[in-house]
């Protein structure tokens, strides 16, 4: 299959398959029967992945494959016929993209089946309209990953966004659920407000918006290039970059849910279980890392953003994850763990150690989406209970849910030699020694925030696990549980195996290359070269530190607080969490309200609109326009008229009596003149 | 062939005269006649839209005619097509049959009349976009407001008169001093009323153009709405029946955007250049905050109707870059806010026919009962918020692409300003859906409403495909519009340059700007890539 043609027309395959089964089951799907529907969106799901690995051989000989690109979406040629506005649709895939496009094919292909077996309880038309927006989301993000233009992504980033909205508010019976969709859209638009200044500034300093071009249009530039002609003439690039790239930023605080857009993301849990392991975990809320990505070498011109996104993520991993300490909804922790670990990738982009990133984002997609189904399983057994405190004692009721959840709990802990230890370490370490020009701290700040909220993740994650799966059942419902279907337990298994393999990505190789060096890193570093090349001089690598105490100090980290969970929740300080809580109960009540974050949005953003809109619609729309110019001044001269008709209403000795007045006043006048 | 673009305008016209002749019992003879007519209207039009030369040496006008109608005062009988045109009389004939189509259930109260109406308003709006001569402009521009007027005022809802007065008398004030402005420039350009004559030959001093501008803009922006001038809209959109509302929506709106294309700015450029800020700043003005007027609205007309000031809010922000992504965006946006508004409208229409009431609240959890209506009206709503794949994002962002590249000074915060929209957007038409169809049903009335009926899905389903084509293939609308574009823009190159002769330093502040990275020019793209 080492033919690069088939590679490129298998392609836009990879978007179309999947769009042509949301199409069907869209249309005729409820009147197909579930095992149809099921058969067209895994058909769909499984070609897909196929056309994904036949593309993939060509990525890991290391070529590159383009599709179309000279077909237009639309332009618009100026009278000098050169077109600023240019748009093609293009598909490119190199190893980054080649990369999301496996785990998107693959771990969406898998929550496929377990979905079949999942969502069987929905009638035939919920059932149809499910799988439609499973295969349209795959569809969108593909379209996300693959284009080769910020605006193709952006096409991706607001299908996906679409989906999202259309998921969370599945069951729209449920007014919740219908308004948690609508937020998660509403916030995530805010985000794509920021896009969008991003690719405007974008265009206006390069007149393009594709990444190759975008990247050949760099190169030799420095911070201090001065711009010449637009908008921004007279700015360095590095300022304008700084503008262009908080723009997108901005964005990927919206799709990627962090601080302070993330409120969305815990509420996008009313959809149904496999959509939040699928979009809301290990795809979609993703995007936002890979823009950063894969616009490296944009941001690696502006110093500033890149701490600003270094920063952001390290707030938001301590943040979430404190939120995370209080919650009782297994989904709920989960979803805070999911920002959290989200916080944990930007740390590795915005410090410059992209392929650390990228790593933790395709180690998470894995056991984040075993612990997400894990937690579907386990809400099947509970007849839809999801909170934990009813649960207990499940080890020896649902056993390879427990293993999987187990085994994916420890790989997010950090526990070695699982694969979250190997990606989330490089993270940190990559971040210690990181060196920002515009704020050197910034990467010694976000280790130690970062350190913080990775013995959170151990205590929250292990305090979860133990709540649902140790000790005894502390409900009926928890002693009836049983194990979930097949098609159920399987995925979960290939995940979990997923979740443990994948270190192999993490292990390093210094003894083969004679330097420090990851086996993900290496592989990566053709995506990353320009950009490192930026950061640390043309040709030149991070300062090697070969230094292996961070690594330490993590490992140390998550099990001494995995260590503390069993104690506080299994062992001997079982007391303490009680006890904490009546000591400081305000405090308590503060942190299961997540911070009241919500709330405080409401008053001051969400009211403030509302009420401002109201304001103006009766003061100016009602009263200055309408009441005062509109009907005003035709009462103005009605009344007027009113006024002059007093005189001739045809009343004769009204006429007289205005006519001898009226005498009387011109004599009284002229005579009065007169005499003097 | 030439002849074409007459008998198009006329046709609707000679249809509503035959109908005349049907006795007025005959209600289906009515409908179907009038059917026919628009769609024969419409396959004819068809032939324009492939006869049409897009090339930038084809002639401006095409499809022209000219013939002596009043010669001692210099009117003529003179009509003919640019690309801007084309699309509006395409957008006009393509939307009026699904109009008639979808009053057949409707309107059951005098329907000869009512369809006579319809096909007299037709060939008004189509005479407006064909006419070349101001004072048949100005004839069929007056026309269009009879049937409205009466559309509203007879078939309207319970407030109608109040409503009707208003619209009438909004734009009628509006429409005469155009008229004054018309007469002027008859006296100033040799004494005739033809177009291209006005635009060649008008001498008038500078202040004389500013008031002769701002007599026309006036005229236009009541019809946009923009601004502070939209208040009529909302109350003539809920009283209106239905298909008064989508032809509103749909096409009226845009005789005032097209208006400043085709009048206030190639005639008057450098007047224009002086009040762009101006305007410009109202534009980005209306999007906010007819999208703000939309969160607190209660009735869903009067909230598709503040949502239609927001998006010619961004219509007129892309005529008013001055660029020619600004400009074509612009005229793609009124093309997609006739499909999507005119879309929602129809849906909206087809919820009062079931339960004969427009409030929200009224409402809530239909998703279950009627859900090809409510996937319908998702669609159109996605549409009309922009989302990539559908038209409105074409056309969301070209403008405001257009407006950030553009040389105005300040550029980048009208077009920042203005994408807000895009935000606010989202708030109010997902507000509408999610308190309309999601959740749980409340009224009882609710319980058994009948889902899309076949007419019904005749009506909607054009536009739907419509949306998705244009969202993925705009290409083909955007080509024809290019030479009017740029026409445009070269008759203000030149009066820019004349305002620098006068005024040394002046900077250019339309077309668009260069990259500010002077090697971006040149910069191949995807290294190493199989192609």
């Amino acid at each position: 299959m080492d033919n690069p043609t088939v590679a490129q027309s298998g392609l836009w395959l990879l978007i179309l398959l999947p769009l042509a089964g949301a199409l069907v089951n869209g249309l005729v799907g409820r009147k197909l029967g579930k095992a149809n529907v099921a058969l067209i969106a895994i058909g769909a799901m499984v070609a897909a992945f196929l056309s994904a690995l036949v593309v993939y051989v060509q990525v890991l000989a290391g070529r590159n494959v383009a599709s179309g690109g000279s077909e237009n979406w639309f332009h618009v040629l100026g009278p000098d016929g050169r077109a600023m506005v240019s748009i093609a649709w293009g598909l490119w895939v190199d190893r980054l993209s080649g990369t999301l496009l496996l785990v998107v094919t693959g771990v969406g292909l898998l929550i496929h089946v377990y979905s079949t077996s999942y969502m069987s309880h929905e009638d035939d038309a919920g059932y149809a309209r499910f799988f439609t927006y499973l295969n349209l989301f795959v569809a969108a993000m593909l379209t996300l990953v693959l284009g080769d233009s910020l605006v193709l992504t952006f096409v991706g980033w607001e299908g996906v966004g679409l989906c999202s909205y259309l998921l969370i508010g599945f069951w729209y019976t449920d007014e919740q659920k219908a308004f948690c969709g609508r937020k998660a859209f509403v916030t995530n638009r805010i985000g794509d407000f920021g896009f969008l200044i991003g690719v405007f500034t974008i265009l206006s300093i390069f007149g393009t918006a594709n990444y190759g071009q975008l990247a050949a249009a760099v190169k030799g530039h420095g911070v201090d290039t001065l711009l010449t002609a637009g908008a921004f003439a007279g700015w360095t690039l590095g300022r304008a970059l700084t503008l262009a790239t908080l723009g997108l930023f901005v964005g990927c605080c919206g799709k990627s849910a962090q601080l302070p857009l993330y409120v969305w993301l815990p509420d996008a849990m009313a959809g149904p279980t496999p959509v939040s392991a699928l979009i809301h975990a290990a795809t979609m809320v993703t995007a936002g890392v890979y823009l950063v990505a894969r616009t490296s070498f944009l941001f690696a011109l502006a110093p500033a953003t890149m701490a600003t996104v270094c920063l952001v993520g390290a707030l938001t991993a301590v943040f979430a994850a404190a939120i995370a300490f209080f919650q009782n909804d297994i989904k709920k922790v989960l979803a805070y763990s999911t920002v959290s670990q989200l916080g944990f990738m930007f740390i590795g982009v915005g410090a410059g150690v992209y392929f650390a990133g990228v790593m933790h984002l395709v180690t998470h997609a894995f056991f984040k989406a075993c612990l997400f189904l894990g937690a579907g399983s386990v809400m099947h057994g509970m007849h839809e209970d999801t909170d934990i405190r009813n649960m207990g004692g499940l080890k020896d009721k649902m056993p390879h849910t427990r293993m999987t959840f187990l085994i994916a709990t420890m790989a997010i802990t950090g526990i070695v030699p699982l694969s979250g230890f190997f990606s989330k370490d490089a993270i940190l370490a990559g971040a210690l020694n990181s060196e920002n020009a515009a704020f050197p701290a910034v990467g010694k700040i976000a280790y130690v925030l970062g350190t913080i909220a990775a013995a959170g993740t151990a205590f929250y994650m292990m305090r979860c696990y133990f709540l649902t799966f140790s000790g005894k059942p502390r409900t009926k419902v928890a002693e009836h549980a049983h194990e979930s279907s097949p098609a159920m337990t399987g995925v979960l298994w290939i995940l979990a195996v997923l979740s443990v393999v994948a270190l192999l990505l993490g292990l390093p190789r210094f003894e083969i290359f004679g330097r420090w060096g990851e086996v993900f890193g290496d592989y990566m570093h053709p995506v990353f070269a320009q950009a490192l090349g930026i950061l640390h001089g043309e040709g030149g690598e991070a300062a090697e530190h070969v230094a292996l105490w961070p690594f330490a100090v993590a490992w140390g980290v998550a099990l001494a607080s995995g260590a503390l969970a069993w104690a506080m929740y299994v062992g001997n300080l079982r007391e303490v969490p009680g006890k904490l809580a009546r000591a400081f109960p305000g405090f308590y009540r503060f942190g299961v309200d997540k911070f009241r974050v919500d709330e405080l949005y409401d008053l001051f953003v969400v009211k403030f609109v509302k009420n401002g809109a109201w304001v103006l619609w009766k003061v100016v729309d009602r009263i200055v326009i309408e009441g005062i110019f509109v009907n005003g001044i035709p009462r103005v001269l009605a009344g007027l008229g009113r006024f002059f008709r007093l005189g001739q209403n045809g009343d004769l000795q009204r006429y007289a009596a205005v006519i001898a007045v009226a005498a009387a006043v011109v004599l009284w006048v002229v005579l009065g003149t007169g005499a003097r | 062939m030439n002849n074409l673009l007459s008998i198009i305008v006329f046709l609707p016209l000679f249809g509503a005269l035959g109908l005349a002749f049907f006795p007025a019992a005959e209600v289906k003879q009515h409908r179907v006649l009038a059917l026919l007519v628009s769609l024969v209207t419409f396959l004819l039009s068809l032939g324009l839209w492939v006869g049409f030369d897009a090339s930038p040496g084809a002639a401006e006008f095409q499809f022209e005619i000219v013939a002596p109608w009043v010669p001692s005062l210099g009117i003529g009988y003179h009509v003919g097509l640019d690309g801007v045109a084309l699309l509006l009389t395409l957008l006009t004939t393509a939307l009026t049959p699904l109009v008639v189509l979808s009053t057949f259930q409707a309107v059951q109260d005098r329907v000869k009349e009512f369809m006579i109406a319809v096909l007299v308003l037709e060939t008004a709006m189509l005479g407006s976009f064909a006419a070349l001569d101001l004072v048949l402009f100005y004839v069929f521009w007056e026309t269009m407001l009879i049937p409205m007027y009466l559309l509203i005022g007879i078939w309207g809802s319970e407030n109608r008169l109040y409503a009707t007065v208003k619209f009438f008398v909004y734009t009628f004030v509006a429409s005469v001093l155009m008229l004054v402005a018309i007469l002027y420039v008859r006296a100033h350009d040799g004494g005739s009323f033809d177009y291209l004559a006005a635009r060649n030959a008008l001498q008038a001093s500078g202040s004389a153009q500013r008031w002769l501008f701002l007599a026309f803009a006036v005229a236009f922006a009541v019809k946009v709405p923009m601004f502070p001038l939209h208040t009529w809209l909302p109350d003539a959109h809920t009283e209106a029946p239905t298909a008064g509302s989508v032809i509103l929506a749909g096409v009226l709106l845009k005789m005032g955007t097209f208006g400043f294309f085709r009048y206030a700015l190639p005639l008057f450029p450098e007047a224009a250049l002086h009040y762009r800020p101006i305007i410009a700043t109202l534009a980005v003005v209306g999007i906010v905050y007819g999208a703000l007027m939309c969160i607190v609205q209660k009735d869903m007309k009067r909230l598709v109707a503040y949502s239609s000031v927001s998006h010619l809010g961004f219509v007129m922000l892309g005529l008013m870059a001055l660029t020619a992504e600004g400009l074509t965006g612009g005229v793609y946006q009124m093309l997609n806010h006739g499909v999507s508004t005119g879309g929602l409208f129809l849906l909206v229409g087809m919820l009062y026919e079931r339960r004969h009431t427009r409030l929200i609240s009224e409402y809530g959890g239909i998703a279950k009962q009627v859900p090809w209506l409510a996937t319908a009206f998702l669609v159109v709503t996605l549409s009309s918020i922009g989302l990539p794949g559908t038209n409105g994002f074409v056309g969301e962002f070209l403008i405001l692409s257009g407006t950030w590249l553009g040389k105005l000074h300040r550029a980048p915060w009208y077009a920042a300003v203005g994408a807000t929209g895009v935000i606010l957007g989202a708030v109010y038409m997902l507000w509408m859906v999610e308190k309309v169809f999601f959740g749980r049903i409340v009224s009882a009335a609710n319980r058994h409403l009948p889902d899309l009926s076949a007419r019904e899905v005749v009506v909607i389903a054009p536009l739907i495909v419509l949306i998705v084509v244009m969202g993925l293939a705009p290409q083909p609308f955007l080509d024809p519009a290019r030479p009017a574009v740029d026409r445009l823009l070269a008759r203000f190159q030149t009066a820019e340059q004349q305002l620098q002769n006068v005024q040394p330093g002046r900077p250019p502040s339309t077309g668009t700007e260069t990259p500010g990275l002077a090697a971006a020019l040149t910069a191949p793209g995807l290294e190493g890539t199989v192609r």
